[in-house]
């Protein structure tokens, strides 16, 4: 009876201790210290990307833009760092973010330092926040292109998620929560001043601009409504907004109205001439999210400030036209070709319809972290393309790696078809810390 | 005739029991006391989320979260590195996604996943089970009360649950997540019961597998869960880069 007592008793405590054992061997802890917060705090990423280029030999761009344009491929190898860093003191907190890059490739070395942010933030309340210093901001709610994004630097489609450099500001934004139709109002205030050393690369210098963004959380719409107004660029005014039509489906646009939108444009003869007049940007787009965990992101832009399709075909029979000059007779319109490249025909998306698509799948045949996906850019108006089909793994912790490769393709004369490569192979690895 | 007073009265008493066992078995009330005792309606939490496939390989993500009313939650990542500021919010059927690096929130929607594996957005923004679900049937064990949940509207995750709950403690053991064809997606743990501070005793982890992936496990974890006010405009778009202030 004793024996069988003793016996139930030491199975009863291997019953009760089994859990942690199991929870021991397992290894599920959760230490508090993974969880303490530090006042300083200090991220990034360091990035080495590996590119391979197939040029297109005879294209207006790879003539305008490469040293040496007979070249066939081109390599670049590509390293970089991004620093992130903030400390908090009560209610003020200061923020950094600083990048640098270093290239080698076919044609020579090239490196690049810059501080994408570094300002000063005070929340006296949770409804008020006021911040002075470089800011980076990315206004609008279309994927690929943002025509509300009146105070953001141009992002790059093929990259939209990428940081980007800000603008010295001070930035005041009132907040208030309301139950109702009306769940949340909120006001962002930007003042933005051009002068010699500050933000010169955002228009016409010794003026202060003021942005405004009103946003509100409506019968579960998102609305921003947006204004520039001041003299270093056009006045603008702008409406987007974002909402679920169902839970797997979002639909989202902009509207955009530029009073004088100023445009650099080449005439028949050759000559140019700065035309002022008022433009009107929209996009349109979705976010599906079916039940084989594809995702699908779709955009319509029109953009009312770029060029025609004849306007485009003009400026690239000009440079054809300079690259067929006899070099001792001068090379009057490859500068003048080169010049307007640089003032609004070689940026990037300069025409009038685009279409943006990207199709990811979310972890197929239960390979966790992996997602394959495909891009495209489509210019409407000529037609021409670039299509990106690429896989992410981020499986290992704090390890991201991108294959990407890259086809870009057109007629003659089209924008694609015109870009210096052809095609580009891609690899990229970032490490988190 | 005293034999059929007694009849009548012991049939009056056995309809008697019958309703008030019926009153205590109101699905509804239960589903709201099983949420009273997983938390407060006003919180702040911490919880650590594994990924483990089935070669063992294990990936860790932490997560802050803040909750206040029925239907406001903001979740932060705080690590691992490659997610961190990371910050998700939900309001009512809408729930967005930051990322510091894209600087600006986008919708996502509740079956999508942000950090990959089977836990999805909804389970890591869940809100109170009596408010996204009704009571369609109970039924009593010897040990525990079985619920057949149904969602209250088309935008919740799952359309049917069946709850497990314990007798004794009235809290969730397990609960299998349906989609509206009847197939069960996943299936949910808790265990290790803990005792959190406050009065509020209630499992300490969630372990969930899933037949649409054999062989992979996901846990949550749970830590320093206690209650807390915040104010309404913490849960708003402008806020989330700075949830991390709250901490």
């Amino acid at each position: 009876m004793k024996k069988g007592l003793s016996t139930s008793l030491f199975l009863s405590c291997i019953m009760m201790l089994l859990p942690s054992l199991l929870w021991a061997q397992d290894e599920f802890s959760f230490d508090l210290e993974e969880i303490e917060k530090k006042a300083l705090q200090v991220g990034g990423y360091l990035e080495l990307r590996g590119d391979h280029l197939n040029i297109n030999q005879d294209s207006v761009f790879s003539n305008l833009n490469l040293a040496a344009p007979e070249m066939s491929t081109m390599d670049l190898i590509r390293g970089s760092i991004q620093l992130d860093g903030s400390y908090e003191y009560g209610i003020s907190s200061l923020n950094l973010r600083l990048r640098a890059a270093a290239q080698q490739d076919t044609i020579g070395w090239t490196d690049i330092s810059d501080v994408y942010s570094a300002y000063l933030s005070v929340k006296p309340d949770p409804s008020l926040a006021l911040s002075i210093g470089k800011k980076s901001y990315k206004w609008g709610k279309g994927y690929a292109w943002n025509p509300v994004g009146f105070i953001n630097r141009h992002k790059d489609p093929n990259d939209p998620e990428e940081a980007l450099e800000g603008y010295v500001t001070q930035e005041s934004d009132f907040n208030k929560s309301y139950q109702g139709l009306l769940q949340t109002a909120d006001l962002t205030l930007v003042v933005l001043p051009v002068w010699e050393d500050i933000n010169n690369d955002f228009g016409e210098r010794d003026n202060v601009n003021l942005a405004a963004k009103l946003y509100l959380l409506y019968m579960d719409t998102d609305i921003d409504l947006i204004v520039l107004t001041g003299n270093s660029r056009s006045n603008k005014i702008g409406l987007d907004f974002s909402t679920n039509l169902a839970p797997h489906f979002e639909l989202h646009g902009e509207a955009a109205y530029i009073q004088d939108h100023k445009k650099i444009v080449l005439l028949e003869d050759n000559s140019t001439s700065v035309r002022e007049q008022e433009a009107f940007s929209t996009l349109l787009g979705i976010r599906y999210l079916a039940e084989n965990d594809i995702t699908s992101i779709i955009e319509y832009y029109y953009n009312g400030g770029g060029y025609s399709e004849k306007e485009m075909i003009r400026f690239y029979q000009m440079a054809e036209a300079g690259f067929a000059q006899e070099p001792t007779l001068g090379s009057n319109l490859l500068d003048r070709a080169r010049e307007l490249s640089i003032k609004g025909y070689g940026r990037p998306q300069p025409g009038r319809q685009y279409l943006y698509a990207k199709f990811t799948q979310k972890e197929p045949f239960d390979i966790l972290y992996f997602t394959p996906g495909i891009t495209t850019i489509v210019n409407l108006d000529d037609q021409s393309y670039s299509i990106s089909p690429e896989t992410v793994y981020t499986g290992l912790t704090n390890w991201e790696f991108r294959l990407r490769f890259s086809l870009i393709n057109g007629g003659e004369f089209t924008e694609f078809g015109e870009k210096v490569n052809s095609n580009k192979l891609e690899l990229r690895v970032r490490y988190f810390f | 005739m005293l034999h059929i007073i007694h009849k009548i009265t012991g049939s009056f008493l056995f309809l008697l029991f019958l309703t008030g066992t019926a009153l205590a078995l109101d699905g509804n009330e239960l589903l709201r006391q099983v949420d009273a005792r997983m938390q407060p309606q006003s919180y702040e939490m911490y919880r650590k989320l594994i990924n483990i496939e089935p070669d063992g390989k294990k990936k860790e993500f932490v997560l802050y979260t803040v909750k206040t009313g029925q239907d406001k939650m903001v979740a932060l990542f705080i690590s691992p590195a490659s997610e961190e500021g990371r910050a998700t919010l939900r309001l009512g059927d809408n729930m967005w996604l930051y990322i510091p690096n894209v600087g600006k929130p986008i919708r996502i929607t509740s079956l999508q996943s942000v950090i990959g594996g089977i836990f999805n957005n909804s389970d890591i923004l869940r809100l109170d089970y009596h408010v996204e679900y009704d009571a369609e049937s109970i039924t009593e064990q010897e040990t525990t009360y079985q619920l057949e949940l149904k969602a209250k509207s088309s935008s919740v995750a799952y359309d049917h649950l069946k709850m497990e709950v314990d007798k004794k403690t009235l809290l969730p053991t397990t609960i299998e997540c349906y989609a509206v064809s009847g197939m069960l997606i996943k299936s949910l743990h808790y265990s290790k019961t803990q005792d959190f501070g406050d009065g509020l005793i209630r499992p300490s982890v969630l372990e969930t597998d899933s037949p649409l992936h054999k062989g992979y496990r996901s846990l949550m974890l749970f830590a320093k869960l206690q209650k807390k006010e915040f104010a309404d405009e913490v849960f708003t778009l402008n806020f989330l880069p700075k949830v991390n202030e709250l901490r």
